[in-house]
């Protein structure tokens, strides 16, 4: 079974390659149209004519766009995705280094969107036709009229500057070390044994995390509400009923179980949506990962930098997408005969 | 069964929403008499001022006064301005695009289709945020580049949904009595495909305003939206961010006039959605 599900991947994988090509390709031609020029850029304005024309041509501008392209890709392939203007040094290190927080705000977010989503949706269902229904869909709908953009300012506005339970700037406090092992500060802390960072990487993590999950747990909610509500036509929860379980035991032990799968897809689409959303909450909360990178980048029009972390976000979005194809896979026998 | 608008005009939802749409549509409209400031007028003296009705408020700022020392109500008219502009004029343009290429891929089928098709795969393999953020980048800011960068962003929600619905309608039976009895294909689109797929159309848009007013609000933000001078509720949020702890309202009041412009757009598209389908209207669910 896992040679399968393994050789789906592989296939699912490679099926995403052509898309990638493609992919950087629109980027570079995007950034290139752009009325800046590179090389001029990465000069001192004291810079003569002959010295740009001269880094024009070392960093490969004077050649025709496809070529400049090929060169690109070429150096991406070996991990060289060029020197940062902005930042003096290679874009690849810069996004490797940035990459690990944004890795961890994602998956803190994801799990409480999950529990929440999960229970939410669990509430909802337990609430049909009930006097209780026009209210708890009314609010979802209102959940789902919330992007993560403003429950970061809502949260940030309330828990951080009006009750100042939790601190809403960086990863850590200012003035506790930050050790480097794989970049995730929660596991570099418990490994070097740095509890009181550890703590505090953890109070740092739960308003940016708590916004990300609030904006993508109500569909997770409404799919699950909608996908029990398929279930229950089913004959086997009769059959339960006839046979005497209680109805929570039918909710949580057989229906659950079957309304899991659809809702365990959309988790997945939205765990990618989660990943770009991280963008602007890190803006917000002035949390040192990729997203305040490319804003960066963006700003001062670095354009090496804007098509490294631009390149890495949609590797990271599809290989999700592949990864969770493939969990579906895993969890639904149905599809694995071949 | 009474005609699908009078049955839209019945639903609360519908109601209230438009009611909030209304509002703020006459904020926008007429901003230049609503406004008790110049949106752009500084005044040093008095900067950072709390509403009128907290403690060190002044009457002539019913809401405060920002940084810079700027009316805070005046800037919200002003900002809602901007956010409608940008709502109405993105979401129509995206729904052209994507409804267009939406009609012939899922009317006409084949190769087209399948290139269609392939194109909107690779589209959205960009995260929206990311993809708006580096077209900002190549066009530059202002209003009209805000809105061109949702427009080429987002075709891609309107093109993917109206595809699969004009599948159906167009394997219908009356769509191929329609050609049986002559239509050219343009008038079967125009007379039998176009109006069956009216309905999500039009949902469609109202939810793609909502989506317009949070990008723009997202890319002023980040000082990738309008131009510095020109009043937009993400540019109030950034300027609030940073004086957060000298004044927090400043903060409230953008984040709650998108909320409420956000929300007034979702529940104007599920309440035409319940009331426009058919399908949906009758099962009550």
């Amino acid at each position: 079974m896992i040679a399968t599900v393994l050789k789906l991947l592989g296939r699912r994988m490679l099926a995403a390659v052509p898309i990638l090509i493609v992919v950087s390709a629109l980027l570079f031609c995007v950034l290139r149209v752009l009325p800046v020029d590179p090389a001029a850029m990465s000069l001192p304005p004291t810079a003569t004519i002959a010295e740009v024309e001269a880094k024009r041509h070392e960093m490969g501008l004077d050649q025709p766009l496809p070529q400049q392209y090929l060169i690109w890709l070429e150096g991406a392939l070996r991990g060289d995705f060029g020197r940062s203007i902005h930042f003096h040094r290679e874009s690849g290190s810069l996004v490797a280094a940035t990459l690990p927080a944004t890795m961890e705000l994602a998956v803190a977010a994801m799990v409480f969107a999950t529990i929440l989503g999960i229970g939410g949706g669990l509430v909802l269902f337990h609430v049909r036709d009930t006097a209780f229904e026009p209210i708890a869909d009314m609010a979802s709908i209102l959940l789902l009229s919330i992007p993560e953009f403003l429950w970061a300012l809502i949260l940030l506005f309330v828990f951080g500057v009006t009750l100042q339970l939790l601190p809403f700037t960086g990863r850590v406090s200012p003035g506790l070390s930050q050790p480097h092992i794989t970049g995730f500060l929660l596991l570099d802390t418990l490994v070097v044994g740095r509890f009181d960072a550890f703590l505090s990487a953890g109070q740092h993590l739960i308003l940016p995390a708590v916004a990300l999950g609030l904006a993508f747990s109500p569909a997770i909610m409404r799919v699950l509400r909608s996908s029990l509500f398929d279930v229950y036509h089913e004959d086997y929860i009769q059959q339960a009923r006839l046979r005497g379980l209680s109805e929570s035991r039918i909710l949580l032990g057989h229906a659950l179980k079957n309304a899991a799968l659809p809702t365990i897809t959309l988790a997945g689409v939205q765990f990618g949506f989660l990943f770009s959303g991280t963008l602007l909450v890190e803006v917000i909360y002035s949390y040192p990962g990729l997203g305040n990178l490319m804003v960066d980048a963006v700003r001062n029009a670095d354009l090496p930098l804007i098509q490294a972390v631009g390149l890495t976000y949609c590797i990271v979005v599809l290989v999700i997408n592949t990864v969770v194809d493939g969990l579906y896979l895993v969890l639904n026998p149905k599809l694995r005969v071949r | 069964m009474p005609h699908p608008i009078y049955r839209s005009l019945r639903s609360a939802r519908v109601l209230v929403a438009l009611g909030l749409i209304l509002c703020i549509g006459f904020c926008a409209a007429f901003a230049s008499s609503i406004a008790p400031h110049d949106p752009s007028e500084q005044n040093l003296v008095s900067t950072l001022l709390p509403p009128a009705w907290a403690i060190g408020g002044d009457e002539t700022f019913p809401l405060g006064t920002d940084s810079l020392g700027r009316c805070v109500l005046s800037r919200l008219i002003y900002g809602a301005r901007t956010a409608m502009t940008v709502a109405v004029f993105a979401s129509l343009g995206a729904m052209v695009i994507g409804s267009i290429l939406a009609y012939v891929s899922g009317y006409f089928g084949g190769a087209i289709d399948w290139i269609i098709g392939r194109a909107v795969d690779v589209w959205m393999s960009f995260p929206p945020v990311i993809l708006s953020l580096i077209l900002m980048v190549g066009l530059g800011i202002g209003l009209d580049k805000v809105i061109l960068a949702i427009v080429l962003v987002d075709w891609t929600r309107f093109c993917r949904v109206l595809r699969s619905e004009v599948l159906i309608v167009t394997g219908r039976d009356y769509v191929a009595a329609a050609r049986l009895l002559g239509f050219t294909h343009w008038q079967t689109l125009v007379r039998e495909v176009v109006p069956a797929t009216l309905p999500l159309l039009i949902t469609l848009i109202s939810l793609e305003m909502a989506i317009a007013v949070v990008v723009e609000a997202i890319l002023s933000f980040v000082g990738l939206g309008v131009k510095p001078d020109q009043p937009a509720w993400g540019q109030m949020i950034a300027d609030a961010r940073q004086y957060v702890y000298q004044s927090p309202w400043n903060l409230l009041f953008p984040v709650l006039a998108i909320f409420l412009t956000v929300t007034a757009f979702n529940l104007l598209g599920d309440g035409l959605r319940r009331t426009l389908d058919v399908r949906l209207a009758e099962s009550g669910r």
